[in-house]
């Protein structure tokens, strides 16, 4: 049988850097708290035998939020051989309070002090020989950032798992709270395990819901217990849990005196302290943010002389994929005068549906790297839990907490695991909330559709390239709104409590390895799924029915794929897809929902075979096409309504995992659609009478009335709450 | 005594009561705040703070900080 060790720890103290390090896994890092939501196991580097359980991090045993309750049952109820509990050497006081809980577990346990280069550089010192006498387990010192110590903590937690044995817990309570425990474990004696019974015992004197409904007791032994709880609590005037609180925090003191030497600190505020009162300050706080979202996208998207991404892009775009490939395949596929040695039909599908399709994909490679180099950089740094605690004020206002922001700017790289952010929020009614808004923000593969559009239509505006971005966030804030004064949301968000980290020089490997992650996955999604659906959109666009005749098309407004976006483009007319881009754009929409960048792909084989490439000399082809068949506000309609309606499968395959109902995923991604429908159907109606697209109809004012309704629902007071949870509950009073 | 929203950047207070509801009460013990801790406050924008207990940085909103009494 393999031997299982778990990684345990406060979040953020670099168990996910150890875990990666012992397994030579590529699991995500990020310097905030609550990257990891989920248990994840590897092999250990050169014992095959040995699995490490990397586990998202915990305050205590006692949960308060969902990926929590992860760690705690993983803990408590699978019971690895040993816990290898990585403290955080620059905050150890805080740290050890979990540490005195695990060791209650009678599970052999070995500490791990992580960061001890930044210990050494503040200039304190930590005796592991001290702190190990006094917990009763081995202490090891590393430094997980620099991958320093990281296999003798592993080795070290592989022998504890071997011996199996473990130390006496420390008796880290005083007299009348230990007879209170000693009588208590007498009496569940016969019905736990005698290697846990200290632990339950102590969880029944916390009276911990968990526990106390694991073990069912009989009344009478629950009376029995709970005056013995009753009794130590008059003594000490103070309840169970505030007792046991502090008295491990009174304990934990004790130990670090002796074991730790702290140099006084010439200066009370660090840099990060520093750091924190601009970034943080009420005034420029959300400048600062905007400024830095915006010069990330104008980097990444924006059509500047310092616009990698776009230079990029343009170069993939016209050189690469304009003339390189094509022209490297038409040496291989044609004969010195230019005609095509293979088939007409594969020629064909080579340069027009593949080439054109895939590459119209992978142009965007540049943006997407360029972005998520940006994004993790920032993670790394530190400054998402800032921008978390800054949103709060603004999102509290709505009735979101700002925890919800996490996961949206998670999803700025991929939807799915913004979703799965979604855990560390601590309210059900929250965390659906968040979980049905986040697919809103612009994520990897929809950031080909706003570089078309922004590129072909707008001029390779920063402005519109950003303006997605708000427009998600705009979105989200407006959903917030609009469903809080739905009785399914209302009430008030839980209080805002994170930690923030230190800001760090971002890790570059790491950065790196985020970036090359993300690329690499889109590159290969390139290679595969859109891919095949370039050769099947090709044949369905290349053929079709004419006179009554199935055959080639020579236009193919009259291909079978043309016939079923017809069928059903109708449903967007009110958009304003009309006219020739009615079909494509309502196809494009469809093959969307496999693969946001499918869209672009989509238009990639559409425009290509459409024959008016040779028309334009400037830029890319397919842009210029995109240009003529797509006005400024129909464009910014066809870009609203892909941004924001339902996800990709993959994301609604995530929202339907973590809603875990059927009715709740159904709402939500109904929702997504409606409200897409609606913004865009406003945007183009009313925006498009300025321009002069539209015209002033009975489209008109179905606009203004969703206008109306919006502003009416984010407007409207909010009804009152049928029965008041919570806190601050209070029997409501009517006035006659 | 006055809850934590009143003090100012800069200020380091001990600790003298922590109110709510249990589970939050635990959280924020969990977290270091307990009686007797020194806080310092780090910055405060519209009554939500930035604290440091414990060698540890955390926010808490207004309605959190109004539960700890110095």
């Amino acid at each position: 049988m393999a031997t299982k060790i778990a990684l345990a720890g406060n979040p953020n103290c670099g168990k996910t850097t150890l875990f990666n390090e012992l397994t030579g896994s590529a699991q995500y890092v990020g310097n905030w708290p609550g990257v990891t939501v989920e248990k994840k196991d590897g092999r250990l580097k050169g014992h095959k035998e040995v699995v490490i359980q990397d586990l998202p991090g915990i305050y205590s045993l006692s949960p308060y939020t969902l990926e929590e309750v992860v760690a705690r049952s993983y803990i408590v109820t699978e019971k690895p051989d040993a816990i290898l509990n990585i403290l955080d050497g620059t905050n150890i006081e805080r740290n050890l309070y979990l540490t005195t809980q695990l060791l209650e577990l009678g599970l052999p346990v070995v500490i791990a002090v992580n960061m001890m280069d930044l210990v050494q550089r503040n200039g304190d010192s930590i005796d592991l020989e001290k702190l190990g006498k006094a917990l009763g387990c081995r202490v090891v010192q590393m430094s997980a950032l620099k991958g320093q110590g990281s296999k003798e903590a592993a080795e070290a937690a592989l022998a504890a798992a071997k011996e199996g044995s473990h130390t006496e817990p420390p008796h880290v309570f005083t007299g009348s709270v230990e007879h209170a425990i000693a009588h208590i474990e007498e009496s569940v004696q016969s019905l736990v395990p005698e290697q846990f019974l200290r632990w339950y015992a102590i969880k029944l004197f916390e009276r911990d819901e968990k526990v106390l409904a694991e073990l069912d007791l009989d009344p009478e032994l629950a009376a029995h217990i709970e005056q013995h709880i009753a009794d130590c609590e008059a003594e000490m005037e103070d309840d169970a849990e505030s007792i046991i609180t502090n008295q491990r925090y009174a304990y934990i003191q004790t130990v670090v005196q002796q074991a730790v030497r702290r140099q006084p600190r010439k200066d009370n505020m660090s840099l990060s302290d520093r750091i924190d009162r601009v970034v943080t300050n009420r005034i420029l706080a959300l400048p600062i943010f905007a400024v830095i979202i915006f010069g990330i996208y104008s980097v990444a998207m924006g059509g500047y002389s310092f616009s990698l991404g776009t230079k990029g892009t343009d170069w993939a775009n016209d050189v690469l994929f304009g003339e390189m490939v094509p022209g490297l395949l038409d040496k291989i596929l044609c004969t010195a005068d230019g005609v095509p040695r293979v088939a007409e039909w594969l020629y064909g599908l080579i340069q027009d549906g593949i080439v054109a399709g895939v590459g119209a994909v992978l142009g965007f490679g540049p943006h997407i790297l360029v972005l998520c180099f940006f994004l993790s950089s920032l993670a790394d740094l530190g400054y998402m839990a800032r921008i978390a605690f800054v949103m709060d004020r603004i999102f509290r206002r709505f009735g979101l907490s700002g925890k919800s922001f996490i996961p949206l700017l998670v999803a700025t790289g991929c939807g799915v695991p913004g979703i799965l952010a979604t855990r560390t929020i601590e309210q059900d009614r929250d965390r659906k909330l968040t979980i049905m808004t986040t697919g809103f923000i612009p994520c990897g593969a929809k950031l080909p559709i706003i570089g078309l559009f922004a590129g072909a239509v707008f001029g390779g505006s920063p402005w519109v390239a950003a303006s997605a971005f708000f427009v998600g966030i705009g979105a989200v804030v407006v959903s917030g709104i609009l469903l809080k004064k739905t009785p399914a949301f209302a009430g008030e968000p839980a209080p805002f409590v994170m930690e923030l980290p230190a800001y760090h020089t971002p890790a570059w490997g790491n950065v790196l390895r985020t970036t090359w992650d993300r690329g690499w996955s889109f590159i290969r999604r390139a290679g595969t799924v859109i891919l095949v659906s370039s050769i099947v959109l090709w044949f369905l666009q290349g053929y079709g029915f004419v006179d009554g005749v199935f055959q080639a098309v020579e236009d193919n407004n009259h291909s079978l794929l043309a016939a079923l976006g017809n069928g059903l483009a109708w449903v967007f007319y009110p958009l304003g897809w009309a006219g020739e881009m009615a079909w494509k754009a309502t196809v494009a929409t469809f093959t969307g929902l496999i693969a946001k960048e499918e869209v672009v792909n989509t238009f990639g084989v559409l425009y290509q075979y459409a024959g008016e490439a040779d028309l334009m000399e400037d830029s890319s082809p397919i842009w210029a096409a995109v240009a003529a068949d797509f006005g400024v506000m129909r464009a910014y309609s066809f870009m609203i309504f892909n941004l924001l309606c339902a996800p990709c499968f993959a994301a609604m395959g995530a929202i339907k995992r973590e809603m875990n109902s059927p009715r709740w995923t159904a709402f939500a991604i109904g929702y997504m659609c409606l409200f897409a429908y609606a913004v865009s159907l406003i945007v183009y109606q009313l925006g498009g009478l300025v321009t002069g697209e539209a015209a002033f109809g009975p489209w008109t004012a179905v606009a203004v009335a969703l206008l109306a309704g919006l502003l009416w629902g984010l407007f409207r007071p909010a009804p009152r709450p049928k029965a008041q949870t919570g806190r601050m509950a209070r029997p409501a009073r009517e006035t006659g | 005594m006055m809850p934590l929203s009143m003090a100012k950047p800069g200020e380091t207070v001990r600790i003298r009561r922590i109110t709510g509801k249990d589970e939050q009460r635990r959280h924020l013990a969990e977290m270091g705040f307990v009686l007797e801790a020194e806080v310092t406050v780090i910055s405060q924008t519209a009554g939500n703070l930035i604290l440091k207990v414990k060698e540890s940085r955390i926010a808490l909103d207004k309605a959190m900080a109004n539960r700890i009494l110095f």
